[in-house]
């Protein structure tokens, strides 16, 4: 198999079928159920730690009502951590190189915290526009820009994912040559 | 999910208790080959028949360039030697935290109990002792007794002694008021007998005595003269 720079970026297909959603999916493989006994072998014990770990820093500044979005924040990033580093690994596709999986990730969780943000609590977000202590002449032309942001965000969460990642690993293919 | 293991639904389905873990898992050789290959093997070429195996297969690979030697190959051995030397130097850290922590959730439960029953026996020495303080009551309470028959046994005594000083004083009383009676009686004879005597002396008596005194009195003169 002669392979260029780019063939781990290029979605695996095998005889015409698609493996995206394989490649996708394979990390939930290495996270083994979390079955009823009290006391687990040392690899369910060391996930349960990492698990906790993680869930209690990304919980700690909120309170009750935003403990809510912990599955999700939690599960998300068990995910992206897994498959970013097992792409680490040679012979390796990593999903999050593809625009279309970060695009996927990133428009719908920004547009819900958005949306929720608006329902709940339309005052405050919309107050997040404008930072604190700004000039008063400053005030229309900080809130378009700040409005741009807000807009661009998604793109910007989505593109950046993919440009790390992947020039991540052009970079380890182009030193080890 | 519970993962009830039975072999093709002979016997039924138990939920609890739950079977035990196996202590160690199973035997793998360089970390990723089963030992029941190796034993699977042995029988037909011995103990050098997986490495051949392994040698030969790697080399068909790499001269009939079904794998290509490529730039992922250096990476890959890159990748490989790190993690490999990461496992070598943690794994038994890694290990030992985990069982660590295991340990702990372990010791936790079972120090709630090893105090519940701490705590009862504490419980049982406290009552111990208070049914040995109980016995000591029987004392307590004689020499209570004792102490309030003594009690009783002197006001009883002291009062005998205020009744007996009073019938003294009423009867002493008694005794007082006829000896006054009788001195008195004789105070009162003894004056009227003089008076009447004093009374009874005539002059003429009284002359005739005083002249017998003066004669009586000069007769003694002499003798006395004589004595000094």
């Amino acid at each position: 198999m002669n392979l260029s720079f780019f063939n781990q970026f290029t979605s695996p297909y095998l005889l015409g079928i698609p493996l995206i959603l394989l490649s996708v999916l394979f990390p939930t493989l290495l996270f083994p159920t979390p079955n009823n006994r009290w006391i687990t072998n040392r690899l369910s014990t060391l996930q349960l730690w990492l698990l906790n770990l993680i869930t209690k820093q990304l919980m700690i500044p909120l309170n009750k009502k935003g403990h809510k979005w912990a599955l999700i924040l939690t599960s998300l990033m068990i995910l992206l951590l897994t498959i970013n580093l097992l792409g680490l690994l040679p012979y390796t596709f990593t999903p999050t190189t593809q625009l279309s999986m970060n695009m996927a990730l990133a428009f719908p969780l920004w547009l819900a915290t958005l949306l929720t943000g608006l329902r709940n609590q339309p005052t405050t977000s919309l107050g997040h526009l404008l930072p604190e202590g700004t000039p008063t002449p400053l005030i229309p032309a900080l809130i378009m820009i700040e409005t741009a942001s807000l807009l661009i965000r998604p793109l910007a969460l989505g593109v950046r994912l993919t440009a790390n990642l992947t020039a991540g690993h052009l970079l380890i293919q182009l030193i080890s040559t | 999910v519970l993962h009830t293991t039975r072999a093709l639904h002979t016997a039924q389905q138990r939920l609890a208790p739950l079977p035990p873990l196996p202590e160690k898992g199973g035997e793998v050789r360089y970390g990723l080959i089963p030992e029941e290959f190796f034993q699977f093997l042995y029988p037909k070429t011995g103990v050098t028949g997986p490495y051949m195996l392994g040698t030969g297969l790697l080399l068909y690979f790499l001269s009939k360039e079904i794998y290509v030697i490529n730039h992922e190959t250096v990476a890959a051995a890159c990748i490989l030697s790190v993690i490999i030397y990461g496992i070598k130097k943690y794994g038994s850290d890694v290990a030992a935290f985990a069982d660590k922590l295991n340990e702990e959730k372990v010791a936790k439960a079972l120090s709630v109990k090893n105090e519940a029953i701490k705590d009862l026996e504490t419980a049982i020495e406290q009552e111990k002792k208070e049914q040995w303080r109980v016995e000591g009551c029987k004392y307590l309470f004689d020499s209570k007794r004792n102490n309030v028959a003594m009690l009783l046994e002197t006001n009883y005594r002291e009062r005998l002694l205020t009744v007996y000083n009073e019938v003294k004083k009423r009867l002493d009383y008694q005794v007082a008021m006829q000896n006054l009676k009788r001195q008195k009686e004789q105070d009162h004879m003894i004056q009227w007998v003089e008076r009447n005597v004093a009374q009874s002396i005539t002059p003429q008596q009284q002359k005739e005595s005083i002249a017998k005194c003066i004669l009586d009195l000069k007769a003694l003169s002499k003798t006395a003269q004589a004595a000094v």
